[in-house]
């Protein structure tokens, strides 16, 4: 059968010892795509390219810092963040770049195909990437550790300061390659694929540096003996910010990847209402500290921003769902697939966030009507935007304009044009902040509402009535495509 | 029950009809042929079978199970090789093999030997240190069967598997294909090259413009395009100068034209066409085409033609396809 020659025969193999043994059983537990991942990688010159180089900065800092160890008190300090530098532009830059690569050729060579054949599913694939990567990064972290450590010896540098800069340079790694990994799920055509490329590699490089910089700033920050709570308020819920938008990032790219008759819309769906709901917590944390009702305004306003660029994905997925789901799910579970059921979750978590919002206003004691405004305006012009979206794209019959790309390109359309047009026509006919003219305009609108205290009732109530009725408008056509199953 | 069933299967993209109420069945141990040209919708129905894309209408039953609702349960019975069989360069063919063994879920040693019996049946074994990079259009073919047969699939489904392969990679591959359907196993192959075909399915489907126009066993589908008159093509060249050869082929035209049977005469550069038709109805015997032949080759060298060639050749599975597909789609 073989056309090829057959080669001579190889040497006698060597009988496996234990830890052979171990390795094997610990691959056969593990995701078979970190397997594949790093024996691919360990071999590209790319890898030892870049292993060589961080080794060879690191060595040259070593001897720069044993020479003017004497000079200076904070040479450890100075130290320890030039090899964090050089470390982090491998951890923060080319592992993320190569893992964005990885998955973009998985689509350019069909092998993501194949892949799916095999009943691993997206989101194992996924993970197994990340997790590969984040393995790698951990590789090129123990060659560095021994010089981490040098500089706590140089003095001027404490473990605390170290060990927190190590975390949070890891965990900025991991959102990197979550990002990087997702992006590249996007790359379906060579066109979209050259534009992510530069991008991707225009993001990792600015968000490598600005990771760096605040790594740097926040470790710093860190070694100050009064630290506020304000500052751990703050930290945590950017950590919280940075971890649930790797993963709502990571969910999302396995939902695209998946089938129609697979449970795609959960993950998005259920990371869409934790995010939403955790970034709530923080904000009324930060309010119970800090006591400024700004916080709670600015809490109405990052909320309503949210819902209306997150909702206007979760609710502008396809009609319907498979017939399974509605067999597992009934039609009203709103984890389950369907255009419908991701409007309803959004009103559903606008509501409870907005609902949260009001009883911590009543709470305060000397209260501002334009924050109360803010808090209830706020979640009516989302409403507004997004229920138009549908009901536009859904009302023109021509089959691309039901698709879920269009819906969001028509909602982003229509915030352009809404809070464009009336400043433009204010400043020709009155004034460019009209009341009357940006009633329905979700920035000017909403600045009014915040400006005008207690005079601006009538406003809310006329966009609230608007927004009800498109709303309703939204959930009519939503309910007439959603298919039912028997 | 057949192993799979297609039934009324459509698959609309907007207003584009890609596959419009297709039903087939597979029987196991059987290869069916798919064939059509490109764009009929054969890659389509593929990849819904392949559990890679949804219908628009129609179910897909696999062993009596939906692979539609539940591609869960279809993804081991089914080993799918795409019209562009990926590999990855950087990895040696075991290499390959192993890890898409991992992915399906084989552990330790009996993963080794699965690898080791793929790669055995597919003649890769001295080419497993190699690196897929580094192998021939046709090894990699061989690699990618190899992938779509380590978990041990019931249904194949090759997508155009012998496009682009060598003479001899084509003859290989044919021998691989038997080889697994005498294994019980169920193969639907799509190709555009009819004559190969021919050769190793038991029954094809004709596909175009999304719709399915026939499918049955070959010989069924040679013998309706045959339709109802009994019939048979003859071929002949002339042997003249080429000075003489319009004017001979011209004669032998007019002469073939006035025999009984005869229904059309086509000429092509040194090659004359017959095609010999009994009347509709009419009683056939056994040696109807040996008798007619012999009384049109007396007639060719009684009048001084020259014939050089004299040739009956038997319908094909290109006739029928062309004969099925002409202008039944508009």
């Amino acid at each position: 059968m073989t056309t090829e020659a057959i080669p001579a025969p190889a040497a006698p193999l060597r009988q496996p010892d234990a830890l052979d043994v171990f390795g094997e059983k610990l691959a056969d537990r593990i995701n078979p795509i970190v397997v594949k991942e790093l024996r691919q990688h360990l071999r590209t010159r790319t890898f030892w390219v870049f292993f060589s180089l961080m080794l060879l900065a690191c060595l040259g800092i070593s001897l720069v810092a044993f020479v003017t160890a004497e000079e200076s008190e904070k040479v450890g300090l100075v130290t320890f963040f030039a090899f964090y530098v050089a470390l982090s532009g491998v951890e923060h830059f080319v592992i993320p770049y190569t893992a964005y690569r990885s998955m973009a050729r998985e689509q350019e060579d069909e092998t993501w195909v194949l892949l799916s054949l095999t009943g691993l599913g997206p989101r194992r694939i996924l993970a197994g990437k990340l997790s590969s990567f984040i393995l790698q990064g951990a590789l090129y972290a123990s060659a560095a550790a021994p010089f981490l450590l040098f500089s706590y010896y140089l003095n001027g540098i404490d473990l605390p300061t170290i060990a927190i800069a190590i975390a949070l340079g890891a965990a900025f790694q991991v959102f990197l390659v979550s990002v990087s990994v997702s992006l590249a799920t996007l790359a379906e055509s060579k066109l979209v694929r050259s534009l992510l490329h530069f991008v991707v590699l225009g993001s990792l490089g600015i968000g490598a540096i600005t990771g760096t910089s605040i790594t740097i700033g926040l470790s710093e920050e860190l070694r100050k003996s009064s630290i506020g709570p304000e500052f751990w308020v703050g930290s945590g819920s950017a950590f919280f910010a940075m971890v649930s938008t790797a993963l709502l990032l990571f969910e999302s790219a396995a939902s695209r990847l998946s089938m129609p008759t697979e449970p795609y819309a959960r993950g998005p769906r259920a990371l869409f209402v934790v995010q939403a709901l955790g970034g709530l917590v923080a904000f009324v944390i930060a309010w119970v500290v800090d006591g400024d009702d700004d916080i709670l305004a600015g809490a109405a306003v990052s909320l309503a921003a949210y819902l209306a660029f997150v909702g206007l994905f979760i609710a502008s997925d396809r009609d319907s769902m498979a017939k399974n789901h509605w067999a597992a799910n009934g039609r009203f579970s709103l984890l389950a697939p369907g255009g419908l059921r991701g409007f309803v979750l959004v009103m559903l978590v606008m509501l409870i966030g907005t609902s949260v919002l009001v009883g911590c206003y009543g709470q305060e004691t000397n209260t501002d009507a334009g924050v109360l405004n803010l808090i209830v305006g706020a979640p009516a012009y989302v409403t507004l935007y997004l229920s138009a979206a549908i009901v536009i794209a859904r009302w023109i019959p021509h089959p691309p304009w039901q698709t879920p790309a269009m819906v969001r390109l028509v909602g982003l359309g229509l915030f352009t044009v809404g809070s464009g047009v009336p400043p433009l026509v204010g400043a020709v006919v009155s004034e460019g902040d009209d009341r009357s003219l940006n009633i329905l305009n979700p920035v000017v609108g909403l600045v009014n509402l915040a400006r005008d205290g207690s005079g601006a009732m009538v406003q809310v109530v006329v966009v609230w009535a608007v927004a009800a009725i498109v709303a309703l408008g939204a959930f009519l056509v939503l309910l007439k495509k959603d298919v039912r199953w028997t | 029950m057949s192993l799979l069933e297609v039934r009324h299967l459509s698959r609309f993209y907007g207003a584009l009809r890609a596959v419009e109420d297709v039903s087939f069945s597979l029987d196991e141990g059987t290869i069916l042929g798919f064939i059509g040209p490109n764009g009929a919708g054969k890659s389509t129905t593929m990849r819904i079978l392949a559990t890679l894309d949804v219908p628009t209408a129609g179910e897909v039953l696999l062993e009596g199970k939906s692979v539609v609702e539940r591609p869960d349960l279809s993804r081991p019975l089914i080993g799918y090789m795409p019209d562009r069989y990926g590999t990855y360069d950087d990895m040696t063919v075991f290499e390959f093999l192993d890890f898409f063994a991992r992915a399906y879920g084989q552990k330790g040693k009996a993963r080794i030997d699965r690898v080791d019996s793929v790669m055995d049946f597919t003649g890769l074994m001295p080419l497993k240190d190699k690196l897929t990079s580094e192998l021939s259009k046709g090894m990699k073919q061989r690699v990618a069967l190899g992938r779509t047969l380590l978990h041990d699939p019931k249904l194949l489904i090759l997508d155009e598997p012998a496009d682009g392969l060598d003479p001899r990679a084509r003859i290989e591959l044919r021998e691989l294909l038997r080889a697994l359907a005498a294994q019980g196993k169920a193969v639907l192959i799509s190709s555009h090259i009819l004559t190969e075909l021919s050769e190793i399915c038991d029954s094809c489907a004709i596909i175009e413009q999304g719709k399915l126009l026939a499918t049955g066993p070959v010989s069924e589908i040679l013998h309706r395009s045959q339709g109802a008159a009994p019939s048979t093509e003859v071929q002949l060249k002339l042997f003249t100068t080429a000075e003489t050869l319009e004017d001979a082929a011209r004669r032998a035209e007019r002469l073939l034209l006035e025999q009984p049977l005869v229904k059309s005469v086509v000429l092509a550069q040194d090659v004359i066409r017959v095609r010999l038709e009994l009347d509709a109805g009419s009683n056939a015997s056994a040696v109807w085409v040996d008798e007619a032949c012999a009384r049109l080759l007396a007639v060719l060298v009684r009048e001084a033609i020259p014939v050089c060639s004299f040739q009956t050749r038997q319908l094909d599975l290109e006739d029928a396809f062309l004969h099925v597909t002409k202008g039944r789609v508009a």
